[in-house]
């Protein structure tokens, strides 16, 4: 069997989360298949200028084939054109031209899959919002299996994603919520799906103890892991936890790991620790208290998987309809709505230790049964023979014509969002059976 | 590593606008438990259960019932009746929505020299995008200017170009002011709107507590009432002639019951000073010409001699009755022919309780067991309540007279 990965960046040292879940992806498929990566030579998210030469390299044992990309992001232009299609009445083609302005726009990458369409089993596309995935959905729709890594935001709203999701062979979602708002926004009941997420590379043994000397860590913590961005939540977070710690001069420590983009309030309570090792972040998470995630959109948070996986709870942003449902699901969690709910909550998990034991321990088992890369392996081959033994009775819905496209009939892209589903979705099965979730108005579960 | 696999997106127009949580709140609270669809439930452990938990305490530590959710929903049907749409123009409600729902939209703002792109000079009089005409006029432009001056013309136009991109971006400008203002001042009545919900929430709440109190005070005088009835039909075996003088001078000296009166329609008026709760030691306003009474009364004052400064609460503590008091119901005691001086005086609990609710008014039915009867079962005990602690219940024990309210145990 011979897999394609196609992935907007690729390698050892970019650690996005798409793009480490398809690195990981390729990585343990390898065991089973013949897999190469098609990516592009950019590094740099923002602007995906050409970083990487062109041509084949070698990432970690796995073949990577680099394609340039044509045309640099203009962050203004997809500034005004997402204010246009997120807002306001437009055409097709004003969502296409967005498509295109977000790229990562290569034309070599897209004439390579049309051109050797039949060498490949399956063409696994990462990201259904970018540039590749959608081009290459619909130059290989019979053998695309995609990978939507879909949270949501408004460009779940656009219209030409609907053809995309209702006809590739089969669609790997990351989280039950993930699936259930596709399936709201697309109506693509009749292509597979399977809940599978990610796993981690998680160490057989921690030492909390060495971080703590490492990095001069005393009393309890809790700690945030991941970009430290307003996007992320981070504001929030930092406004909910000084006004925490504004009455409790025994306040735990905050401690963040990861890149700032934002500014870090100076307090005696907030320790950033910068990018660090694998292993020193392991050992830190294994020594917290619990695991901080104040994102409002994940389709599927890494960090949250790892605290489970080191047996440590997670706090999570009630907003956030993919971390609540993950935590309801896996008894491992709680969630905060507002900042009396995280002081509570805060003050809950610092109080009674055998309720962080009992959550820790419940998402422990929640990752092992469900995100141990056996179980992950396994739903990908799974899918991979049940795909190969089946044809597909469907086919992708052709583009529609010049004058069709420029028609200025589609809404608003936020606004078809704002109709669809909300809430954690509980009652689909994440072990990945076919469960769909119910269209109704507001309810996701 | 978080899934930021979103890193390509910035700024507000990358996110949904999703607004504030629309699954109300009991979705707010998560779904109804479904155990057979989950995965594992171990350790017995209910992340629902907890959340629950953790915002009933909160919203009892705020003193509201109500969520934050629930508040704006409140706030939002005032904000409805504020903005009556009879007394304000429909037209102008929309864009108040408008202008604070899209804030972040600007407004579309001509800009000043979008106007002026087609420039009014004399060439321009002759330009044409077909390059063969373009030519032509160029050609015949002489001819033209021999027929007419084309300066002029060209000059007002420009005038007029200009002066319309001025108006239009003082329009739009003036526009994009009204938009903030309106904006501004929608916000300012929403929260206006919110800061009344939750205070009037909030008053409400404090009114109930006073309801509550005031209840709970009633409810203690009604105690402590029945506590000195108590107390005066539980001393029968008291000496009864050394007594007789001094209660007929402290009977002049007191108002006339009504009750006394009606419980011994054959005795003069007796009056009885109806008490509130003890605030005194055992002789303490006991006049002097009572000291002798006060001292011939030894039973009566035993009991809780050093129990008299403790509060009411302390059920098992009867109050101790003053001078006048004993001097009232030695009287009493004196003028029954039935009375036998018992060993044990005290009434029964099951004797005392009333069975119906504690504030009525019934007679004591009770009471018709107690040997002294033509003194105690005449005696109208309207007012007796039972003592709490001699029935053997505590006071936090009895349910409140009015509704519970929990907040203040």
């Amino acid at each position: 069997m011979k897999i394609a990965i196609v992935v907007q960046r690729y390698g050892a040292d970019i650690n996005g989360g798409a793009e480490l879940h398809a690195r990981y992806i390729a990585e343990h498929l390898a065991r089973y298949a013949d897999v190469r990566v098609l990516t592009t030579c950019a590094r740099d998210y923002l602007t995906w200028r050409n970083e990487f030469d062109p041509g084949v390299d070698r990432v970690n044992g796995i073949t990577v084939e680099r394609f340039r990309v044509a045309r640099e992001r203009d962050e203004a232009e997809f500034g005004l054109l997402s204010d246009h299609v997120f807002s306001r009445r437009h055409s097709l083609q004003d969502e296409l031209d967005w498509l295109a302005s977000e790229g990562p726009t290569s034309p070599e990458l897209l004439a390579r899959l049309s051109r050797d369409r039949n060498e490949f089993d399956f063409v696994l596309l990462f990201c259904a919002r970018y540039f590749h995935a959608y081009h290459g959905a619909r130059v290989v729709p019979e053998r695309a299996v995609l990978v939507p890594t879909a949270e949501r935001d408004s460009a779940l709203g656009l219209a030409m994603f609907g053809p995309i999701f209702r006809g590739v062979r089969a669609i790997m979602y990351n989280s039950p919520e993930e699936q259930a708002l596709i399936r709201a926004a697309a109506s693509n009941d009749h292509v597979p799906g399977v809940v599978v997420g990610i796993g981690s590379e998680i160490p057989a043994a921690v030492d909390p103890a060495r971080a703590r000397a490492k990095f001069r860590l005393t009393g309890p913590y809790v700690v945030y892991v991941g970009r430290i961005d307003a996007n992320k939540g981070c504001a929030e977070l930092f406004d909910f936890f000084t006004r925490y710690a504004a009455n409790r001069p025994d306040a735990p420590t905050l401690v963040l790991i990861g890149r700032p983009v934002l500014d870090i309030p100076k307090h005696r309570s907030i320790r950033h620790i910068g990018f660090v090792e694998d292993s020193d972040k392991f050992d830190v998470v294994a020594g917290a208290t619990a695991l901080i995630m104040p994102s409002y959109y994940e389709s599927l948070s890494m960090a949250a998987l790892e605290a489970w996986a080191l047996g440590r709870p997670v706090i999570a942003n009630a907003h956030c309809d993919v971390l609540v449902g993950q935590c309801l699901r896996s008894n491992g969690g709680l969630y905060y709505a507002d900042a009396d709910e995280f002081g509570a909550v805060l003050d809950r998990v610092l109080a009674d230790g055998t309720l962080v034991d009992q959550l820790g321990r419940s998402g422990r088992r929640f990752y092992q049964q469900h995100y141990s890369w056996s179980v992950i392996e396994r739903k990908y081959l799974d899918m991979f023979a049940l795909l190969s033994s089946t044809a597909a009775t469907y086919r992708m819905e052709r583009m529609p014509g010049w004058v069709a496209r420029r028609l200025r009939s589609l809404r608003p892209a936020a606004q078809v969002l704002d109709e669809l589903p909300t809430g954690p979705a509980v009652d689909v099965d994440e072990r990945g059976s076919e469960k769909p979730a119910p269209k109704s108005q507001g309810a996701i579960a | 590593m978080p899934m930021d696999h979103n890193q390509g997106r910035r700024g507000h127009f990358h996110r949904g606008r999703r607004g504030p949580d629309r699954r109300g709140p009991e979705r707010r609270q998560g779904p109804p438990p479904d155990q057979g669809n989950r995965p594992e439930r171990t350790d017995r452990l209910d992340v629902e259960q907890i959340m629950r938990e953790i915002r009933t305490r909160i919203a009892q530590r705020s003193g509201i019932e109500l969520s934050n959710q629930q508040i704006q929903e409140l706030a939002a049907r005032r904000l409805e009746a504020i903005l009556d749409p009879r007394g304000l123009k429909p037209e102008l409600l929309d864009q108040l929505r408008r202008s604070a729902g899209d804030r972040s939209v600007s407004v579309d703002v001509v800009p000043a020299g979008s106007a002026q792109s087609y420039p009014f000079d004399e060439a321009a009089l002759y330009d044409s995008p077909n390059p063969l005409l373009r030519f032509i006029r160029k050609l015949l432009q002489p001819l033209l200017r021999m027929m007419f001056n084309p300066t002029p013309i060209a000059h007002a136009l420009a005038l007029q170009s200009r002066l319309n991109a001025e108006i239009a971006a003082r329009e739009a400008e003036r526009d994009r002011r009204q938009a903030e203002w309106n904006a501004l001042h929608y916000e300012i009545l929403q929260r206006l709107a919110l800061e009344v919900s939750r205070g009037s929430i909030d008053s409400q709440n404090l009114l109930l507590r006073v309801e509550s109190l005031a209840a709970k005070v009633d409810f203690n005088e009604r105690r402590v009432r029945s506590m000195e009835g108590t107390q005066v039909r539980v001393r029968p075996q008291e000496p009864v002639q050394p007594v007789q003088p001094v209660s007929t001078a402290a009977s002049e000296s007191i108002p006339a019951s009504p009750q006394v009166v009606a419980a011994q329609p054959g005795e003069p008026a007796r009056r009885r000073r109806r008490r509130r709760r003890g605030r005194r030691g055992p002789g303490m306003n006991v006049p002097a010409e009572a000291g002798t009474n006060a001292s011939s009364a030894p039973a009566v004052m035993e009991p809780d001699e050093g129990d008299t400064e403790n509060d009411f609460d302390d059920e098992a503590a009867p109050e101790p009755i003053n001078a006048t008091e004993q001097a009232v119901v030695s009287e009493q005691i004196a003028v029954s022919p039935m009375v036998a001086p018992s060993p044990e005086p005290v009434i029964p609990p099951e004797q005392t309780r009333p069975s119906g609710p504690i504030a009525s008014a019934e007679p004591a039915t009770s009471f018709e067991s107690v040997p002294s009867k033509p003194m105690i079962s005449s005696e109208p005990v309207a007012a007796v309540e039972p003592v709490v602690g001699q029935s053997g219940t505590r006071d936090d024990e009895l349910p409140p007279p009015a509704e519970p309210d929990h907040r203040d145990e």
